[in-house]
């Protein structure tokens, strides 16, 4: 196991030195230009002048090549540079605005968990019954629903109107609530369908029957046996979408003035800051690694043949 | 059947208990804070902003915002109504006769929010922190003007320029870079640009709290010298999203929402039929307006222009999409601006006219065409916008639909924002959304700007090249900038605005202001003369 995990991380290094180099080539193929960008950002006219003064002090004067070596460089060394627009070092704005999408992405998976499980859970057992018809009708409206609509709407009646909830910004754990519901919505009906289809799936394995025939009970069969195996692709998806969560929900940061990584990275696009929108790439590529590896780790406790054959 | 029907009502009931426990819990977090804060509360003023509100240091820029600088620092001179020049930590100052040194006598019972003394020499250590890094304040004329600081006495401040240049009060009152912070705020590189040790002003607020990207909280400077807000508190919340601030401010999450375009023009209207919010507009700060590019073959002929001018029905704009709150703009500046009262004839809706001005400039209606054709070629432009701005796009849509009916094929191009300036900036377009800068730069340094010949300029300096009076324009503008005598000034200005104004180079739309909208128990809500300025000292909370 050791052995592997190890195997995985070394693969980070190619993974990350291709989106560098990709998104620096990308980048700079895009029409913008970071020194204008910063200068309409501070409500400066970008004369001839103020553009080459600027480019000299942000680097940008220099060739491409020596530019990326340049960052290249820096960044072997854990420095991801600064940021052209707030003028403060890449990696502390990351982890600034990573904490609370942190925070954000937990809260969210525990509801994805304790609510698409359960349902999912009864809609395979109950299959056809008005429980299941019920539980396709939620997941149909939780994936096709956009998430600034569902946020606008929990906002509308659970703070506004009932006010039950604060409307936006961080601080207190009821501040939390209507984000990440409005975040897990859309990942509930998909969780649902998995793990009912799983479900389904295997309630007709041979193993249950034989389960059955030994006279254990329901219950027991779908706690202990069934839920385990059909856990598989629902924790797979899981991983990715736990990966997608904490790179940044750009909408529902938005929406609930969430200090968050899609903010800082969109915001970062948006005013062609390099180093910045590098930064974050390199961040979420790390991050996006790590969540399928976590995944494959609790793959290797879910199902045994997968262990042994590591083992093997 | 695996589970029984009572062991799933059982585990609906336990899903139910658990959401309602994790709701339930939170709502009492909130009841709770709320019922800590009682009678003997501070009075504490709500507001957002878009954006954080960055360091706080008055001689930079974004991420500085500038109504965070303006309520820590200030400025030697003040801009008051009409563009009248105020006495503020300067008490009075005295001109030369040749316009090119200015004594300023300073107020002596200014003391920095931290207690050090507001004297001539820390005046001149600002200035010269600030004349250090010129190259970056390149675009305030001022700057390049400065030849030397002075300090003449314990409280003489004297300015000495290269030439007479005539907005140098003016220029002063702006809210960066010229303003000061207090010995202790100074690093130890002696040189502010590189930030500062902590944000140390004369001003009304101090800096008390502040979490980056979620709020900023301003506490009244008890030292203050001039009127002291009546306010103690003033928190600053970070909400990028306008709908968002629509529904904080609802909920009382926020008591005011101040600014341009904070808020859609949808949301104003909305909140104020509701009856149940104040809400005010201001004067106009700045035009909205369209910018022909005069280098392309079918603009270069002022009949097209001119026509176009008439043919845009801007009132129809204005009670559709602006719900009449914006008034509509006849001249580049609103009347009320320095020096931009012109008299001229505006170009009323006549689409006859309009017509007659087309086929006068070539461009024939064919039958069974839609579009106007001139030497076997359409009559097509190109109308660049910025693809996320909601009002430039319905503009930009009306103005297809309705130019249409007159045989002139708009196509409109739609850019993110930062391709968008690029294209500007190259000027591949006929036509383009611009505004001018608002108080206190219009209309010198808007003029000024437009005269800077450079690849990566303002738009308007390519867009007006296919002008034959360019040339002149430009003279005159860098004249009447170093101009000292009042009248001439004057003279020169009207000739250049009715210039520009005859040309048709700009197609003036709306003039825009600030909206303010706030909950009853509030008061003191007055627009001050500088766009970018909120009026958080008048303002008190019930």
């Amino acid at each position: 196991m050791g052995w592997f995990i190890v195997k995985r991380l070394t693969s980070l290094i190619p993974i990350l030195f291709g989106i560098s180099l990709i998104t620096f080539i990308l980048l700079h193929l895009t029409p913008g230009d970071p020194a204008i960008a910063y200068l309409r950002a501070s409500h400066i006219p970008p004369t001839d002048e103020a553009v080459a003064a600027l480019r000299v002090e942000l680097g940008l004067d220099k060739p491409l090549y020596a530019q990326y070596v340049e960052w290249l460089g820096k960044a072997v060394q854990l420095d991801l540079g600064m940021s052209y627009l707030s003028k403060k070092s890449v990696w502390d704005e990351i982890m600034l605005h990573f904490f609370p999408t942190v925070q954000l992405t937990f809260a969210s998976c525990i509801l994805i968990v304790v609510i698409s499980l359960p349902i999912g859970m009864i809609s395979a057992i109950f299959k056809g019954k008005l429980v299941d018809q019920l539980s396709r009708i939620i997941a149909f409206v939780s994936v096709s629903m956009p998430a600034f609509w569902f946020g606008f709407l929990l906002i509308y009646f659970l703070s506004v109107k009932l006010d039950l909830f604060p409307v936006l910004g961080r601080g207190t754990f009821a501040h939390l609530v209507l984000p990440s519901l409005t975040l897990s919505f859309a990942y509930i009906g998909t969780y649902t369908r998995l793990l009912r289809a799983s479900m389904l799936e295997n309630l007709n394995e041979p193993f249950v029957m034989y389960a059955r025939a030994r006279g254990l009970r329901g219950r027991l069969i779908v706690s202990r046996h069934v839920l385990k195996k059909s856990l598989l692709p629902v924790l797979t998806g899981l991983g990715m979408s736990f990966g997608n969560m904490l790179s940044g929900v750009v909408i529902v940061e938005t929406v609930f003035a969430w200090p968050g990584m899609g903010q800082l990275f969109v915001t970062s696009i948006l005013n062609r800051d390099y180093p910045m929108i590098q930064g974050c790439l390199l961040f979420m590529g790390v991050i996006f690694v790590v969540c399928n590896l976590l995944v494959d780790i609790a793959y290797s406790f879910l199902d045994p043949r997968i262990r042994w054959e590591g083992e093997k | 059947m695996f589970l029984k029907k009572s062991q799933l009502v059982t585990s609906i009931v336990g899903l139910l208990v658990i959401l309602t426990v994790f709701v339930a819990g939170c709502s009492n977090t909130t009841k709770d804070q709320e019922n800590t804060s009682d009678k003997d509360k501070p009075k504490v003023l709500t507001f957002s902003w878009s954006g954080d509100i960055g360091d706080l240091n008055p001689h930079t820029y974004f991420p500085n915002q500038w109504f965070s600088q303006a309520m820590v620092y200030e400025p030697l001179v003040y801009y008051g109504e009409g563009g009248e020049i105020q006495p503020w930590l300067a008490e009075s100052w005295d001109v030369s006769k040749d316009g090119k040194e200015y004594v300023f006598h300073l107020r002596e019972d200014v003391k920095f929010s931290d207690g050090s003394p507001f004297n001539a020499a820390i005046v001149k250590k600002n200035f010269d922190t600030v004349l250090a890094n010129a190259e970056q304040h390149e675009w305030m004329e001022l700057i390049n003007q400065i030849k030397s600081t002075e300090v003449v006495d314990e409280s003489t401040f004297k300015l000495n320029l290269h030439k007479p240049y005539y907005p140098t009060l003016q220029e002063l009152t702006y809210i960066r870079p010229l303003r000061f912070v207090g010995e202790g705020a100074f690093p130890d590189s002696q040189n502010t640009f590189e930030g500062l040790k902590s944000p140390i002003g004369t001003g009304p607020w101090v800096l008390s709290e502040y979490k980056e990207n979620e709020e900023a909280i301003f506490t009244r400077n008890e030292q203050y010298w001039g009127t002291k807000p009546k306010v103690d508190k003033v928190v600053v919340k970070v909400i990028p999203d306008g709908e968002s601030r629509v529904l904080a401010f609802e909920k009382k999450e926020i008591d005011l929402i101040f600014g341009n375009g904070v808020i859609s023009q949808d949301s104003f209207q909305f909140l104020k039929d509701s009856g149940k919010y104040e809400t005010k507009i201001s004067e106009p700060t700045a035009t909205r307006a369209l910018l022909f590019n005069t280098n392309r073959e079918a603009i270069k002929d002022i009949k097209l222009r001119s026509a176009l001018q008439h043919a845009f029905n801007k009132q129809a704009v204005i009670d559709n999409i602006f719900y009449g709150n914006e008034k509509k703009a006849d001249t580049l500046f609103a009347p009320m601006l320095p020096y931009t009262n012109i008299s001229v004839n505006p170009y009323e809706y006549d689409v006859e006219k309009a017509k007659q001005l087309l086929d006068e400039a070539g461009w024939k209606q064919i039958k069974g065409k839609p579009f106007r054709e001139k030497d076997g070629e359409t009559l097509q432009l190109e109308l660049l916008f910025i693809s996320t701005d909601n009002i430039q796009k319905a503009i930009a849509e009306f103005i297809q639909g309705d130019f249409r009916k007159l045989g002139i094929d708009i196509k409109l191009t739609s850019q993110e924002e930062e391709t968008f300036w690029t294209t500007a900036y190259q000027g591949d377009f006929d036509l383009l959304f611009t505004a001018s800068w608002g108080v206190p730069f219009d209309p010198h340094s808007y003029l000024s700007a437009i005269t800077k010949s450079s690849e990566n300029g303002s738009p308007d300096y390519k867009a007006l090249l296919g002008l034959p009076a360019k040339k002149e324009i430009d003279e005159k503008i860098k004249e009447v900038l170093l101009s000292t005598d009042e009248e001439k000034r004057k003279m020169l200005y009207e000739d250049i605005l009715t210039t520009l104004h005859e040309q048709a180079v700009y197609l003036p739309i709306s003039y825009q202001s600030n909206v303010a909208v706030y909950h009853k128990n509030i008061s003191g809500i007055n627009f001050l003369p500088q766009e970018y300025e909120v009026p958080f000292t008048s303002i008190n909370v019930k």
